[in-house]
């Protein structure tokens, strides 16, 4: 008979080799980011282009992103239609994305297709066509999408929470930008940004696969050796301070939830505490176990499901609690939340800590399974700079924090005090459980952030 | 590469009927276990839908040996993921866990295959049924278009057929869920023989077997398990719905019955769907988005099920055009390709896709075991890549005609999404 009361030991401990990371320059200075992956015949190419929205004028935000919708729209010899068929012919994907500091552009093809994939890929990076025609119709699709965006509560709740966060950087506007801002873009400002920010030194390589590096390389050479812009973009800004409680409100008539986001800026992705706050946070909101998931879903049953994350900018962080709850119960999953946010800054339990480190260590080996885990683990040291060795000192990183640490980490970097909390929702409904609560009077605002009025 | 295709397994069945399914991976020492429950909405009754899927919350409750909360607590305390999922004919569970954490997946497994039931209270029961309406709340009332789904089935499928309610089940019904039905629900339907468990990854073959005996071999069987009943749905006269909802742009679908999964007809129905509207150059895409630009987005897909299968195409319209437009050009498309069939080059297009998505398929284990899992269900064939591909590499240009002749001339639904006055 086995015993079934309790849960069996582990067996003894595996062995995981981290696979190992090589750079390298091509001869025109282009930096590669490279690991050999041999379990089956697929290359995942990325190309990380420092050009993401932050770099929008002002008046345009969004021209990042219809500068990557419109470079894989008519390239090189190719028309829009006939780019794609090559692709599809190849059975090789390729997609295009943008956050507020990239663009992102991947490709996943079968090996024996990497020559040709990489052939269409130069043409993407160097040469697209930007005809007007294009431009127009790509410009149409963007706005639409805006449209259909702002159907959805959660999107809503997202692009105004960054704004009220990020006022007065460039992180307090959509990637996508807005319709007003996405409509006074020419394709004459898509060129121009094109060419100041496709550059050689303003772009890495990453490849994983079945391929050697010696093999790689020649392709590289091959087809990205002619390349010869160059023009790196800096930046820099501060992080907005957020110094008190506010409350802000987004009505949704007869809305069936509530969208609620609550936190405030953070650190950067490179503060020497990361490692504790990464701990933190698994206790706090980072995981399905943790507090406030299980006190709002597992015990009152407000949500389908509540998290908390720390998100990072190049520039610096955000602290968000964010979840979709019942219109009926707004008010009491707010102070729920708020009561987390106090209590994790108060205490932490041994057992909790525990648990939390080894969730954290031992998802370790699962972390570099797939092409694109590998690819994005490399993207992440090249986006924020981290050390070579980031991979390997993650583990003893995790096992040599105290309990002590993770409480300073809490107290250090949530701050219930000065959150902004927003709402989307049925403002009727949802103002009279706020007046229930002692929070800041609120404020309405439309999507974009502008007071609308202020409620009593 | 098409032996990449062609797996490795061991498959056995133990006394009680659990059928066993064990793929060797050594390329990460990790472990992923899935099991199928062949039990899903299609085993409801009118009145009481939505309990295959409250199953899935569920049975993330604990069980006799493992308390409230501690199914996710064990397996994320060894940093392991798991999750399930519930759709028209199966129910899945599956966790992905460091390879030394083996043993504990299978005892968390057969604990709630086993010995869900005396843990069972009115307490779980009634917080996740307010989970379970959060859930409906948040992915369908409160989503725009989230309601166009139970609206084509519900019209698409006679009332006492079982695919005629959504997964998710009736808000009315979910509210009147019962402890007592709960555990019917369970007795009846949880049981080994109504199960295929797949074990992927890093592993001693003797010892799953073992372990797998150890586990599961000692739960009953349920012999009575009901058949669903089998009836082969057709619309008499065609439909049409028009849906008020918190939108901007109107969108338009339409609906056919088509063929169930893994008959004759299912991969060239697939593959229609990619020649609809999978790319740039699909016939769809190009004429609605790319050349005209009166519609957004378009999107078409083949959903099978074992009952029956069924033919959805739906687009978004630009802001000024409406959806009799649209409707316009979908249906010249449909009429072109009846009459005149498709190219080489397109069938071409998207045979390569289909067999390259094959190969990249194969990278992430917890995936590539649910494969498995799905093709030993469906088929009880745990190795059937090989035959799969074949199955879409041989539709002919002929076969797309033939189908869109069959399937997409009969009675449809449409359904119309309009913006609120």
């Amino acid at each position: 008979m086995i015993d079934r009361k309790n849960a069996p030991a582990p067996e003894k401990n595996i062995s995981f080799k981290l696979p190992s990371i090589k750079q390298f320059a091509l001869n025109n200075k282009l930096q590669v980011s490279f690991i050999r992956k041999e379990n089956l015949p697929i290359v995942q190419i990325g190309f990380i282009i420092s050009a993401g929205s932050k770099y929008d004028a002002s008046g345009k935000k969004g021209l990042s992103n219809l500068t990557s919708m419109l470079i894989d729209e008519g390239a090189g010899e190719f028309s829009a239609l006939e780019l794609d068929n090559e692709f599809e012919m190849l059975g090789s994907i390729l997609s295009v994305s943008t956050d507020h500091d990239s663009i992102f552009i991947s490709l996943l093809t079968l090996k024996e297709n990497l020559d040709r994939s990489l052939y269409l890929l130069s043409r993407i990076i160097t040469s697209p066509q930007f005809n007007n025609e294009d431009f127009e119709r790509e410009q149409k699709k963007a706005i639409s999408k805006i449209i259909q965006y702002q159907d959805e509560p959660s999107y809503i709740a997202s692009i105004a929470f960054d704004n009220l966060l990020c006022k007065n950087t460039p992180y307090a506007f959509p990637a996508f930008g807005y319709e007003r801002t996405v409509s006074a873009i020419t394709n004459n400002d898509i060129i121009n940004f094109f060419a100041e920010y496709f550059t050689v030194d303003n772009s890495l390589v990453i490849a994983v696969g079945d391929i050697y590096e010696i093999e790689i390389k020649e392709l590289l050479e091959k087809h990205f050796s002619g390349w010869n812009k160059y023009n790196s973009s800096t930046y820099g800004i501060f992080p907005p301070k957020n110094d008190s409680q506010k409350l802000y409100l987004i009505n949704k008539e007869g809305a069936a939830q509530s969208e609620i986001r609550i936190g405030h800026t953070a650190k950067g992705r490179k503060s020497p505490d990361y490692f504790e706050t990464l701990i933190m946070n698994s206790v706090l909101g980072g995981q399905f176990t943790s507090r406030i998931n299980l006190n709002l879903r597992e015990k009152k049953g407000f949500t389908y499901g509540a998290s908390s994350s720390f998100n990072y900018n190049k520039e610096f962080g955000l602290f968000e609690v964010e979840t979709a709850v019942h219109t009926q119960n707004t008010g009491e999953s707010v102070a729920q939340i708020l009561k987390e946010l106090d209590n994790i800054r108060n205490g932490i339990t041994y057992e909790e800590f525990e648990f939390a480190k080894s969730s954290l260590i031992k998802r370790y080996p699962l972390m570099f399974e797939t092409n694109s885990q590998l690819a994005k683990n490399m993207a992440l040291l090249y986006l924020f700079g981290l050390p070579d060795d980031y991979f390997d000192s993650y583990i003893p990183r995790i096992e040599n924090s105290t309990l002590g640490q993770i409480i300073a980490a809490a107290n250090e970097n949530v701050h219930p005090d000065k959150a902004t909390i927003l709402i989307v929702g049925d403002k009727n409904s949802v103002l009279r459980q706020l007046k229930e609560l002692s929070l800041p009077p609120a404020i309405e605002t439309d999507i974009y952030g502008n007071v609308i009025q202020f409620l009593n | 590469m098409k032996d990449l295709l062609n797996l490795e397994y061991n498959k056995f069945r133990l006394d009680n009927g659990l059928e066993v399914v064990l793929y060797k991976s050594t390329n990460l020492p990790i472990a992923a276990v899935n099991i199928w429950y062949k039990t899903g909405s299609a085993n409801e009754k009118k009145g009481k839908t939505g309990f295959a899927h409250l199953f899935e919350h569920m049975m993330f409750q604990g069980s006799k040996n493992v308390p409230k909360e501690m199914h996710f607590r064990y397996i994320q305390e060894a940093g392991g993921t798991l999750n399930g999922s519930t759709s028209l004919d199966r129910t899945n569970y599956y966790e992905t866990v460091p390879s030394n954490y083996l043993e504990m997946a299978l005892w968390l497994e057969s604990d709630r295959m086993g010995f869900l039931l005396p843990a069972l209270t009115q307490e779980k029961l009634d917080n996740q049924k307010d989970v379970v309406m959060n859930e409906r709340r948040q992915r369908y009332e409160n989503q725009p278009y989230g309601l166009a789904w139970e609206k084509l089935f519900a019209n698409l499928y006679p009332e006492n057929h079982p695919y005629h309610w959504p997964t998710i089940g009736w808000m009315d019904d979910i509210e009147k869920f019962e402890l007592k039905d709960v555990s019917d629900f369970f007795k009846t339907y949880y049981a080994p023989n109504n199960a295929s468990l797949v074990i992927g990854g890093d592993f001693a073959t003797d010892k799953a077997i073992e372990l797998v005996n150890n586990y599961f071999g000692g739960i009953p069987g349920n012999i009575d398990i009901p058949p669903v009943e089998q009836s082969k749905p057709a619309l008499a006269k065609p439909k049409k719905i028009i849906v008020p909802d918190n939108i901007q742009l109107p969108r338009i679908y339409f609906a056919w019955h088509s063929d169930e999964i893994f008959g004759p007809d299912d991969a060239k129905l697939d593959i229609l769907s990619e020649i609809l509207t999978s790319s740039k150059n699909s016939r769809l895409h190009k004429t609605l988005v790319f050349d005209k630009q009166i519609a957004q987005d378009v999107t078409s897909f083949q959903y099978s099920g074992k009952l029956s299968g069924s033919f959805i195409i739906s687009a978004t319209a630009k802001p000024g055009y409406n959806l009799d437009e649209i409707k316009k050009n979908i249906f010249e498309t449909i009429d072109n390709i009846a009459q005149n069939g498709i190219t080489p080059i397109e069938l071409q297009r998207a045979r390569n896709g289909v067999k390259s998505t094959f190969v990249y398929s194969l990278q992430n284990l917890d995936k590539l075991v649910n494969q498995i899992n799905y093709y030993n269900t469906y088929l009880g064939n745990p190795n059937y890549f090989k035959e799969d591909l074949l199955r879409y590499e041989s539709v002919t240009t002929d076969d797309i005609k033939q189908v869109v002749n069959t399937y997409l001339k009969n009675n449809f639904i449409e359904l119309h999404f309009i913006p609120k006055r």
